[in-house]
């Protein structure tokens, strides 16, 4: 496991993409807080800076689907795995090694855009607003849900064989659980009323009427369930601090990487490869 | 006999498909063994199962005596190397990259003998140049550097010269013969290039459609495709003791047929015979090659 581990991140070190992504963290975290300083300078208001340390949350699912489908995805399209195993190493060994890299990757990713925001956000716009212990217990759950989502794309990437239809499904699997997520937040943000306006004689009359796109409790229960239990859901409550409760959600994210590792594992086990 | 790799009626099912068929492979040490069979035959499958791409539907092997079955087959397998159909090389690194990546891999203790083993391939003067940039010549070679990264014991080669040009062939016979012959590494190497195959091999094995129908050591097959007189004759036995005194090599190869192997002058041979009241019935002079041999195993024309 430690020579897989080893091999993995000495590829890591050469590989461009990584590069690429940790060049994009930055170029992200210079954007927001240029596009917050530009605000406060205009408008005399801007985000706080603990905001746009979460909002980054919102994106990382695509990052990781993108880093994961290709420096995976080479493992199958230049024989790399095929070597591996016919040297020796174990299975279960190549596969967990591979999702500790992606995980490693994507939580990189993540450290880098803070460490920029806090270096450059915290001067320009001013200090953090919430406790340290808040702002630790948001960041945990974000990073345990970053470890989901990887454990997800790393299952993709090591059923899959081939790199170009690895990189498709993680690519839209990740937009997927984006829509998914945003369209449980509308029919959970559904008004229990509308206003209707009705004109008698010439008169204008206003009047609350109960909103018949207002979803059952069962409906509501459905959708916050799947709210919680998906990654992107998961980023959208804690970048807008509406979740119910904090530590539910990594409790849903632990789950998710323990069924998609478990299952991974079992299925590249018996993958019969080429 | 010390086999480093022993197959016991391997059989492979894809589906309907029976892509191994009760196979039985025997490679001695120190050998280089030729796997030949036509595209299709089972080679490749062959190899996936031995290097524990694929498992077997049927059958077993064992590596260097460690049966499949056994844990310690992961183990066994690190003192294997192998290339199969294309090199297991990452494109965007250079060779020198490619064999850290693979030293570390193996968990070699330093990276000190990758000169030694790009110069060993000739490779050692590709400096920055891209692995997705090689010649097939030389991503093939790189592949064999990586594959000895571990200085395997047994080495495992599918189709190493297939689309190489005639320089590249040379190149790679060559560096197998060295590495069998200087290091003693034990060579499997599949491939459909029969002349190929006879410049370098020391025992063959036939496969086709799925099974091994002949294992043969390069000695026995060289005598058999020696120039030899055919004679079908109604008593063997004068022959045989005519034979004998006269020290001239022959196989019996049923009461009614007697090989004689040798160039000999063949109206002078049947005179020689006759004037020792030797009458052959029939009388054939053959000269077989290595593409006949294989051609008469598969079942000749009718497997075209």
């Amino acid at each position: 496991m430690i020579k897989l581990l080893n091999a993995n991140f000495t590829r890591l070190r050469k590989n461009r993409l990584f590069w690429l992504l940790t060049i994009f963290s930055i170029g992200v975290a210079l954007f927001m807080v240029y596009a917050q300083y530009s605000d406060l300078k205009r408008y005399g208001t801007a985000l706080e800076v603990e905001q746009l340390m979460l909002n980054y949350s919102t994106i990382i699912g695509i990052v990781s689907a993108i880093f994961t489908s290709l420096f995976l995805g080479v493992e199958y399209s230049d024989g790399a795995i095929r070597n591996k195993i016919s040297i020796g190493h174990k299975r279960i060994n190549i596969y967990l090694s591979n999702l500790i890299v992606v995980v490693i990757t994507s939580l990189f990713s993540y450290i880098v855009f803070l460490g920029i925001v806090s270096a450059i956000g915290i001067p320009l716009l001013g200090k953090i607003t919430i406790t340290l212990s808040q702002l630790f217990m948001l960041l945990g759950c974000i990073f345990v849900t970053v470890t989901a989502y990887s454990s997800i794309f790393t299952f993709m990437a090591m059923i899959i064989s081939n790199k170009t239809i690895t990189a498709i499904v993680c690519i839209m699997l990740s937009f997927g659980m984006m829509m998914i997520a945003l369209t449980c937040f509308n029919i959970l943000e559904t008004p229990k009323t509308i206003q209707e306006v009705t004109m008698l004689n010439g008169e204008t009359k206003i009047e609350e009427v109960p909103n018949p796109k207002y979803p059952s409790e069962k409906k509501k229960k459905v959708c916050q369930t799947v709210l919680d239990f998906n990654p992107a859901g998961q980023m959208f409550q804690i970048a807008g601090r509406s979740a119910a409760s904090l530590k539910i959600l990594p409790l849903y994210s632990l789950g998710i990487l323990v069924i998609f590792t478990g299952a991974g594992l079992v299925l590249f086990r018996k993958k019969e490869l080429k | 006999m010390e086999y480093v790799l022993e197959t016991n009626n391997l059989e492979k099912k894809y589906k309907d498909f029976r892509a191994l068929n009760h196979t039985n492979v025997h490679i001695e040490k120190g050998a280089i063994y030729g796997l030949i069979g036509k595209n299709g035959a089972g080679k490749t499958t062959l190899i996936r199962i031995i290097c524990g791409l694929q498992k077997p539907t049927y059958g077993n092997y064992a590596i260097y005596g460690v049966d499949n079955s056994n844990s310690e087959i992961s183990n066994v397998r690190k003192r294997m190397g192998a290339i199969i159909e294309t090199p297991s090389i990452y494109g965007e690194m250079t060779a020198r990259d490619n064999l850290i990546e693979q030293y570390k891999l193996v968990g070699m203790p330093s990276l000190d003998g990758i000169d030694d083993l790009l110069k060993l391939v000739g490779l050692d003067k590709t400096g920055k140049k891209k692995a997705k940039n090689f010649s097939l010549g030389m991503k093939q070679r790189l592949g064999i550097a990586i594959a000895l990264a571990n200085n395997p014991d047994f080495l495992i080669l599918d189709e190493p010269i297939n689309g190489l040009d005639p320089q590249g062939i040379i190149e790679i016979r060559k560096l197998i013969l060295k590495l069998n012959k200087e290091k003693r590494i034990t060579i499997l190497i599949s491939s459909h290039y029969l002349d190929e195959l006879s410049k370098i091999a020391t025992h063959y094995g036939f496969l086709d459609n799925g099974s091994i129908i002949k294992e043969i050591s390069s000695d026995e097959l060289m005598k058999k495709m020696e120039h030899k007189i055919i004679l079908t004759v109604n008593d063997s036995k004068e022959f045989v003791k005519y034979f004998e005194e006269n020290k001239i090599s022959y196989e019996v190869v049923d009461s009614k047929t007697i090989n004689v192997y040798g160039k000999y002058n063949l109206s002078k041979f049947i005179n020689e015979l006759s004037k020792k009241n030797l009458i052959a019935d029939e009388v054939h002079e053959q000269e077989e090659s290595l593409e006949n041999y294989y051609m008469n195993l598969i079942g000749g024309s009718n497997n075209d």
